[in-house]
């Protein structure tokens, strides 16, 4: 039976263990989307911003709840954490490259497009992507800006694609030997 | 935690090297101790998934990496049992004789302290102990050694594909030495070609540490102490003999622990960062340090990934993750004036789509919708091999102390690497052929990565001349013997080989020294 977005509580790997009205649950970073679960490492903005700027990046990466799935990995000790980012050797705590990343994402978009990220149409939206990418922004001043593109970018792969959900909707076996398990 | 009794040795470090001085010491009859920084893992941890393979990896303490080349720390260094041989991908070549005689034969890099005649029963015993997978005869290139105990993993339809390029080209390829079982073997099962293998493969079909060397060193009284981080080697007033090593424990606890004999198999970087913080009044540049090349002589393979689409189906999800093909045509080292180093691919990589080698980041620049066309094509249609590179060994790459300290208030480890000329006009080059193998093998785009870092070696190198290396042959500080190290920062070279294999036989080699030398060490 071909695997759906709705029955993957368990196998999609990325579950997340959250408290909802005292209650512990075990929820993926795409049902906590879908909840409203409160973030307890990212403010609001820093929500909408990684949010917009991932949806833009992977379209879908807000739905399957990537703030959620970044916000819970960041509540971890280091060397623990599943974030892409780990790849690279950036200084821990990652919530201090985030955070810096997305303040000066939020600089830029004002700075350049009078609004927020957000509210960015395509072209602007792509053109700010792209001043990432290739290291092009101006008076930036956090984290290397091609390495903010990359780590957001794979943030919202991961959540899209790298889960056993995501390998269904591409039409790809998993052929997992241990599934992933439900809780982060 | 307990504070344990003075044990033989203290063996710092669960990764591949590690593994292995615990197996045969523990065996001979030593009370044994590994200390590992990280978790204590099983194999039942480790779960198909691309994300959670980053789980195995180390993060902290981050290196402070200088110079204009990267060593790729972050992604080379594993943390908790079996460390990053925990998840490699098993491909094991051995080092070419003419590798361990650089400068002897091209009057570049340096001489080991032994020949590849010496290290060869060594290679050929571990085969037999892990249960390696491959084709003797097919594998023209092969040093001489024992037949491979298993005939080769099967070649699927990426590894086909990509062999019709080689072919075009008049480049062989053959099946790839892998530690990754093609039959049952000594109770464990046979490879299932999921590739799920840089998750860390639980079956116990890929050789990691907590297949064989692991279960062998507790099976005859090793004791396995995880979340323990050692930050010095101690040695007794005079400075001549190691007394035991200092380690924090997760609550940052202090703790000594006496040993006869201490083994540092942390990794290369570790290593160093050990050794140099190890430093005393009697070894005031660090221990082992009396001829001023601790940290020095530091290496990474320069890599580069080559990809392409097919119009075809890969299958590129099946197979093992370290390749299904091989070739080392294009070895020779003396390549032309500019060039000057050995190459090997390994063709056909199983490939997933997201993460690092994944499917999506092989066009790192797409994004919006064109990234998920790219992937949903991609994932049925790529192909992606590797070439690695060989690079000198320069007393100017170096690992030092940096200023910064980490949680325990051990200074980091800052990283200064530069590639020269030779290596990254031969990185060049093999990328550009890469692009061409690909083209003749009928890939409607085939393109190649930026250079990437894999595998670090170098740093305590062995060699003969005491006042040129920090090691022996026996991987023993010159300065203080009864100090071991364990691992690739002992080699004097890098080949283009990959190096755990070869990590593996100098530490079976250099651990039955120990082991019938016993007396003499710790006398
Ligand atoms: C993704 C990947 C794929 C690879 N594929 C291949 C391959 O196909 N073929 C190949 O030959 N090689 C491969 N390698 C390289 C191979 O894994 C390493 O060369 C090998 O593991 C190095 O052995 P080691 O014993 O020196 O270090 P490790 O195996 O990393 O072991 C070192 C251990 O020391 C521990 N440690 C570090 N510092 C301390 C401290 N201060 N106190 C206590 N413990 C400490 C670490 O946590 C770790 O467990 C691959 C590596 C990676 C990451
Ligand atoms: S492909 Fe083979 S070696 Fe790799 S994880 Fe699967 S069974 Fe293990």
């Amino acid at each position: 039976m071909p695997l759906t977005r709705r029955n993957f509580v368990k196998q999609s790997g990325l579950a997340l263990s959250v408290t909802v009205a005292g209650k512990t649950l075990c929820l993926t970073p795409r049902q906590a989307y879908a909840q409203g679960v409160a973030f307890t490492n990212l403010s609001q903005v820093e929500v909408d911003t990684l949010e917009a700027i991932c949806e833009r990046l992977l379209p879908g990466a807000r739905e399957e709840g990537v703030a959620q799935f970044v916000d819970k990995q960041l509540a971890l000790d280091p060397n623990d954490s599943l974030l892409f980012l780990k790849c690279f050797n950036v200084e821990p705590p990652y919530l201090a490259f985030y955070r810096s990343a997305l303040a000066e994402i939020v600089r830029l978009s004002e700075a350049t497009y009078s609004r927020a990220v957000a509210d960015l149409d395509e072209a602007s939206a792509t053109r700010l992507i792209e001043s990432l990418r290739d290291g092009t922004t101006e008076d930036w001043n956090g984290p290397p800006p091609p390495l903010v593109y990359h780590a957001l970018r794979n943030d919202a792969v991961d959540v899209v694609y790298g889960t056993m959900e995501g390998f269904a909707d591409l039409g790809i076996p998993f052929l997992a030997h241990i599934e992933p398990p439900a809780v982060t | 935690m307990t504070q344990r009794a003075k044990v033989d040795v203290v063996v710092v470090g669960s990764g591949a090297a590690g593994s292995v001085y615990a197996a045969v010491l523990a065996e001979a009859g030593k009370s044994v101790l590994v200390l590992e920084k990280g978790a204590d893992r099983k194999l039942s941890d480790l779960y198909s998934s691309q994300i959670w393979a980053r789980r195995l990896k180390s993060a902290a303490p981050h290196v402070v990496e200088e110079g204009k080349d990267s060593i790729w720390y972050n992604f080379n260094a594993g943390h908790g049992y079996g460390g990053a041989a925990m998840h490699h991908y098993g491909v094991w070549p051995r080092y070419h004789p003419e590798d361990m005689l650089e400068q002897t034969r091209y009057g570049k890099g340096l001489d080991w302290p032994f020949d590849y005649e010496q290290l060869r029963p060594w290679y050929d015993q571990v085969q037999e102990d892990v249960g390696m997978s491959g084709d003797a005869d097919k594998e023209i290139w092969r040093p001489p050694g024992a037949p491979y105990p298993l005939p080769p993993l099967p070649v699927f339809e990426h590894g086909r594909i990509l062999a019709r390029g080689f072919a075009a080209l008049d480049l062989r390829t053959s099946p790839v030495p892998m530690a990754i079982l093609s039959r049952e073997y000594k109770g464990r099962p046979a490879c299932i070609y999921d590739s799920w293998c840089d998750a860390g493969c639980p079956t116990g079909a890929l050789a990691n540490p907590l297949v064989e060397y692991l279960p062998r060193a507790v099976q005859a009284g090793a004791v396995m102490q995880p979340h323990s981080y050692v930050t010095r080697v101690l040695t007794d007033r005079a400075g001549k003999q190691a007394t035991g090593v200092e380690y924090y424990d997760n609550d940052g606890v202090r703790h000594e622990q006496a040993a006869d004999a201490v083994v540092v198999a942390a990794f290369t970087v570790e290593n160093c960062r050990i050794l140099l913080n190890s430093a005393t009044g009697v070894h005031s540049d660090g221990l082992g340090n009396s001829s001023g090349t601790l940290g020095h002589y530091l290496m990474s393979h320069p890599a580069v990934s080559v990809f392409g689409l097919f119009k075809e189906e890969t299958h590129c999800y099946y197979g093992v993750t370290g390749g299904q093909l091989f070739s080392q045509d294009g070895f020779e080292k003396d390549k032309s004036k500019d060039i000057f180093g050995s190459r090997q691919w390994e063709i056909g990589l199983g490939t997933k789509p997201n993460d690092l080698l994944g499917v999506a980041m092989s066009r790192a620049d797409l994004f919006g919708n064109d990234l998920h066309e790219f992937v949903r094509h991609g994932v049925r249609h790529f192909g992606a091999m590797v070439g690695v590179c060989e690079c000198l060994p320069h007393a100017a790459n170096r690992i030092e102390l940096a200023d910064g300290k980490d949680r325990f208030g051990m200074p980091l480890a800052r990283v200064n690497f530069n590639l020269d000329d030779y290596a990254r006009n031969l990185w060049q080059q093999t990328a550009d052929l890469g692009v061409q193998i690909f083209q003749a093998a009928g890939a409607t785009e085939a393109w190649h990565s930026p250079p990437g870092g894999q595998h670090i070696m170098g740093g305590t190198i062995m060699g003969a001349d005491r006042t040129a290396s920090v090691t022996n042959e026996y991987a023993q500080l010159h300065d203080v013997p009864n100090v071991i190290i364990g691992g690739p920062s002992v080699f004097p070279t890098s080949s283009s080989v990959n190096s755990t294999f070869t990590a593996h036989a100098v530490a079976l080699r250099s651990a039955r020294h120990i082991a019938e030398h016993w007396g003499g060490l710790v006398g």
